[in-house]
């Protein structure tokens, strides 16, 4: 596929800190292109997850600019802000035992005003379609398994119907198996003209599924668009020179370097 | 479907419930034929105090006293939806005590109306405890439960000292309002906690599908769009509004606020959009059958705030062990 420059969201000359602290990003800046699957990357507390809830405006930022399709996200009100971006946070924990048709309705809130109407309704069962999961809506969301619990969350999100979702590492707390097909419904989306950007750790993962990348090293983001994203200098710096790359069937896999 | 027949039996529950409790009362002047013939043979002119006795005495008493079951049911389900704790009701977070203190206050020192007063600090109270347990942005379940027990024993120590300063008449009132009794219930108490009553419930039915959202968590809310904090503050003021509306005509109903929307998930679920509704029907009529055991006893009257306590702490202890959700936040 060509490399065509359809940029969704551009981050530019962003710096956040929490409260008084150490500024986490400084000054930073890169883009999202439409319809693809961005991979965030980088060491725990590099800030991938603050970039990530910057962008979903969970948190605010108060120096540099977010833009999404043309818009300043910080200009933007809550419900508008909600069309465009769908934020996925690491973990949830279920209190109260509701049902999955109940959960993903959740999501068309910044549609609704006091009560969710049949298109709300509509817009949930389409959701839950694309995903694969319809025959689980009238079972039990807190009974499901983790993986599957997984896939209600983004339901939700792709419930609201933004532009873009951000995935704050959907895949950590999930078994191979749910890892796979986690990332397979994501490519799924993508092929459907969803624009996915998540957090992930492991590098075949990334590399097996992803299509830009964007390396979060020093406080700030470098954006990938290479075939080969993998021999940037950034991703030794990454997995502090531990990874070793082999070639299988024309695909490249990565091993720890051990000893 | 069998859900549908037991929803359908709730919602039209509250008419039985209401038309036999009024046969049931302490008076040896009104037997159950009085009644039956008040209603169904107006032709044979009942005896004036029977009339007075069935639809100035208990009439007023019962639709209070449904009422502020169906509040307290109502108000406990939004908080627990809004704390994300199916074990906080309003008596948990120190409401009824800061309601009671205002309350006291304002029967024994400060000339405000009893319910301006009960309401105030039955609000600052909630907002207290909820203050507390706010750490770092997120408030962890248990957290909330202990700074709900100090907000508890703050508001209890101040009550006290009003006691101890207010003379043994207007004490007698106060130690009266804290048990919790419907025995001077009357069209005037009943009208007094109707209005807030009704502005409270009103909002928290507006919001009943919004109750789903704030209970699925905070940054949930806001990915969805949605203001969680704005969602709650009007959550929290609505339910003490209606709660300490009813707190402020009938005293402390401890744990029932807990209890009966415990009762309503377990048989219907816990969508609030359906169960909100529920809640008040359930919660109304169970208080009336609770109110009639305490009103059948001649001579003496056990204060319903002790009866729903003694209750409904077995129960709460139950759940306690039964529940093991959320309790690491």
């Amino acid at each position: 596929m060509a490399a065509i420059d359809n940029t969704l969201i551009k981050i530019s000359d962003l710096s956040f800190s929490y409260g008084k602290g150490q500024e986490i990003l400084s000054g930073t800046g890169c883009s999202i292109r439409e319809n693809r699957f961005t991979v965030i990357m980088g060491k725990n507390g590099s800030g991938k997850s603050t970039l990530l809830r910057l962008t979903a405006g969970i948190l605010p930022y108060r120096k540099g600019s977010i833009m999404i399709r043309g818009k300043e996200l910080k200009s933007l009100k809550p419900e508008e802000r909600a069309k465009y971006t769908g934020f996925l946070a690491q973990q949830h924990k279920a209190v109260f035992p509701f049902r999955v048709s109940e959960v993903v309705l959740t999501g068309r809130a910044s549609y609704v005003k006091f009560l969710p109407g049949r298109s709300d309704e509509l817009e949930a069962e389409r959701a839950m379609d694309l995903l694969g999961i319809s025959d689980m809506k009238d079972r039990i969301y807190s009974e499901l398994s983790g993986g599957e619990q997984q896939l209600v969350m983004i339901a939700r999100i792709l419930a609201q119907n933004p532009s873009t979702l951000l995935l704050d590492e959907p895949i950590s707390h999930l078994d191979y198996n749910n890892q796979l097909h986690t990332l397979k419904m994501i490519k799924h989306l993508v092929e459907n003209r969803v624009t996915v950007v998540a957090v992930l750790h492991d590098p075949n993962m990334a590399y097996l599924f992803g299509d830009e990348f964007i390396y979060i090293h020093n406080k700030k983001a470098h954006e990938v668009h290479e075939k080969r994203a993998w021999e940037h200098p950034l991703v030794k710096q990454i997995f502090h020179d531990q990874l070793h790359t082999i070639e299988y069937n024309g695909k490249h896999l990565f091993i720890p370097q051990l000893s | 479907m069998n859900r549908k027949l037991l929803r359908t039996i709730a919602l039209i529950l509250p008419l039985p419930v209401i038309f036999f409790s009024l046969f049931t009362g302490a008076s040896e002047l009104v037997s159950s034929g009085d009644v039956w013939s008040l209603f169904f043979s107006p032709a044979d002119k009942p005896a004036d105090i029977v009339n007075t006795i069935v639809l100035n005495i208990r009439l007023p008493r019962i639709l209070l006293v449904f009422l502020s079951g169906g509040v307290l049911a109502v108000s406990g389900s939004a908080m627990q939806a809004v704390f994300r704790n199916p074990l906080v009701d309003p008596y948990i977070l120190g409401l009824s005590a800061g309601a009671a203190f205002g309350a006291a206050l304002a029967m024994s020192v400060v000339i405000i109306p009893v319910q301006v007063s009960a309401f105030v600090f039955g609000l600052s109270a909630v907002g207290l405890s909820y203050l507390m347990a706010l750490k770092n942005r997120q408030v962890s379940i248990i957290s909330l439960i202990l700074s709900g027990i100090i907000t508890n024993g703050i508001f209890t120590a101040l009550l006290t000292i009003v006691q101890f300063i207010s003379d043994p008449f207007k004490l007698q009132s106060i130690v009266h309002w804290i048990m919790g009794n419907f025995q001077n219930a009357s069209w005037q108490s009943f009208n007094l906690a109707l209005l807030p009553a009704l502005a409270g419930l009103s909002v928290l039915f507006l919001l009943r599908w919004k109750l789903n959202l704030l209970a699925l968590g905070d940054v949930e809310a806001r990915s969805a769009g949605a203001n969680p904090v704005r969602i709650k503050i009007w959550v929290l003021i609505a339910a003490t509004l209606a709660s300490s509306a009813v707190v402020s005509v009938s005293g402390i109903i401890g744990l029932y606020g807990l209890i009966i929307p415990h009762l309503v998930r377990m048989l219907f679920g816990v969508n609030n959009k359906e169960t909100l509704i529920l809640n008040f029907m359930l919660g109304g009529s169970f208080l009336v059958l609770i109110d009639d055991i305490s009103r059948s006893f001649r001579g003496f009257e056990i204060p319903i705030g002790v009866f729903t306590m003694l209750l409904c702490a077995p129960l709460f202890i139950w759940l306690l062990k039964k529940t093991n959700v959320g309790w690491q936040q």
